[in-house]
């Protein structure tokens, strides 16, 4: 019972937190420049990792979907089931899982080591807002370059899922394109793009919740660090689903 | 000048890549020894499956959810509602359940991991286990590795039940798919096999994890800062190798060309 009033409270203080983040950004006005230089954290140092991940999904992809549609006599379909299952679904969770896994921990972390070494309540003693200064940038940074990395995923990916196809599993090229662009359209894009506004929001105002109010100490900021990689994943995937059936549904 | 920052930028993953096999190697080689004790294992695969059980069933049941529901618009186009089931397990015993048990695991226990490990080596524990004459890779490091790979596997397994019984709540609960068609169609492409592919592939994303994050944790330095950044590095590089050897593994155990 107690563990059940304590995830509610803690459910509570999230929303609480998330609520003064968004009107300390009206109040008291967003420092841009702030911004600018977060996205560019949060993106250019992604960008890599996610290069990487995105080339073995897609070929995984394509590997798997071609083992499910071969026993129908049909693995000319793959360029279905990437265009589907790639855009709809793998790419904007693969990219907000890494996001979550590199700048969502790195921000948990900044701010523990924030608390710990009571910065955070020096910015406080100087009436300055330190969510203000510290947490709405990363928010609003997350939210544009999340999608900007999520569609650079899904190039990379159904590039890759081609390739492999091709070269690898002897589909032809022609067909495979002829299936993706047939099978796909502009509203799955979209659809892509809104789910990683969404996650891009989760993620940064998660690690941001956990970081700001961590326990003080080096095994503080470990556990801060820790607990918000797991609840961003568990937050993340039951979104997707509920934002699958609403799109898709 | 510019070839020798160059050079240190392209030589340091490789120095660390040389460390981290030295501590693996390190690690083995104290496996027939006896200095790693069974209880500090069995104690640790204890509280990792307690802490990974919820993340991991929770994460693996909207997964099988989504397929069930993508699924069900694409099998619409050719009317063949039955493929559903068949495919939805294949996808999820041969790649999903492995990899998001994996990555959940990674996520929770490596991380908890590192960070341990991290605060030992920042209060200088570790090193007054070593000067008590105990070594510390063999009583902190060698139980925790054992542990991940014992439990990753087992929670493997149970990601796979859990994300078929996601498919099928969507499948048969919302799109009202006929209970027999789903459970007949369910092992179709599946067998004993994949199963046990299944279980292997956890168990060998277990040892990776188990050693990134203990590496990670083992060598931390530099205070709070050095913990948080283990804890981090510990997450993006098992995320990482997880996928990649994902990749590997499926191809030699799933035959190349997917068959």
């Amino acid at each position: 019972m107690s563990a059940v009033l304590n995830g509610v409270r803690k459910v509570g203080a999230y929303t609480y937190f998330a609520g003064a983040c968004m009107r300390s950004a009206f109040t008291h006005g967003v420092p841009w420049d702030r911004v600018v230089s977060e996205s560019y954290k949060v993106g250019v140092r992604s960008f890599p990792v996610l290069f990487t991940m995105a080339l073995f999904v897609g070929s995984n992809l394509a590997i798997q979907g071609y083992a499910a549609f071969s026993t129908l006599g049909a693995g000319s379909l793959v360029g279905m089931f990437v265009a589907l299952a790639g855009v709809r679904e793998v790419c904007p969770l693969l990219a907000a899982t890494m996001v979550a896994a590199k700048a969502g921990t790195e921000m948990a972390a900044q701010l523990a080591v924030m608390r710990t070494k009571e910065q955070i309540d020096a910015i406080e003693v100087m009436a300055i807002d330190p969510r203000s200064e510290l947490v709405v940038p990363s928010i609003i940074a997350v939210m544009i370059t999340l999608p900007a990395l999520t569609v650079f995923t899904i190039f990379v990916s159904l590039v890759s899922a081609m390739a492999v196809a091709v070269l690898q599993l002897g589909v032809d090229q022609g067909e495979f394109l002829s299936f993706l662009v047939g099978y796909l359209s502009a509203y799955d894009l979209f659809a892509a793009t809104l789910k990683s506004v969404v996650f891009g929001a989760i993620i940064a105002t998660v690690s941001g919740y956990f970081g700001f109010y961590s326990e003080r100490g080096a095994r503080g900021v470990g556990e801060a660090t820790n607990r918000a990689v797991v609840t961003m994943c568990i937050v993340i995937i039951t979104l997707n689903f509920a934002l699958t059936s609403l799109l898709y549904g | 000048m510019l070839l020798s920052s160059l050079a240190t930028a392209l030589l340091a993953p490789l120095d660390t890549l040389g460390r981290f096999g030295r501590f693996g190697a390190r690690v083995l080689a104290l496996l027939p020894s006896k200095a790693w004790s069974l209880r500090e294992t069995t104690t640790h695969a204890g509280t990792l499956t307690g802490r990974c059980l919820i993340p991991v069933c929770a994460t693996i049941f909207p997964f099988g959810a989504v397929i069930g529901v993508q699924g069900m618009a694409i099998f619409d186009l050719f009317s063949a509602h039955r493929l559903l089931s068949s495919l939805l397990s294949l996808v999820i015993i041969r790649e999903l359940a492995p990899v998001l048990a994996a990555v959940l695991v990674a996520a929770q226990g490596g991380a908890s991991f590192a960070a341990e490990l991290g605060a030992m080596r920042i209060k200088e524990e570790l090193d007054a286990t070593a000067v008590m004459g105990v070594d510390p890779i063999g009583w902190h490091v060698v139980p925790r590795v054992l542990a991940m790979t014992l439990v990753v596997p087992l929670l493997t397994t149970l990601a796979n039940a859990m994300g078929v019984l996601g498919g099928y709540v969507v499948a048969v609960g919302m799109y009202d798919q006929d209970h027999g068609v789903f459970v007949h169609h369910m092992a179709q492409l599946v067998g004993m096999y994949d199963l046990m592919a299944s279980a292997g592939k956890g168990a060998v994303f277990g040892l990776l994890v188990g050693l990134i994050s203990t590496f990670r944790g083992y060598h931390a330095s530099g205070g709070a800062e050095g913990v948080g950044q283990a804890v981090n590095d510990t997450v993006v590089y098992s995320v990482m190798f997880i996928l990649v050897v994902n990749y590997q593994m499926s191809s030699l155990l799933f035959g190349g060309a997917g068959g």
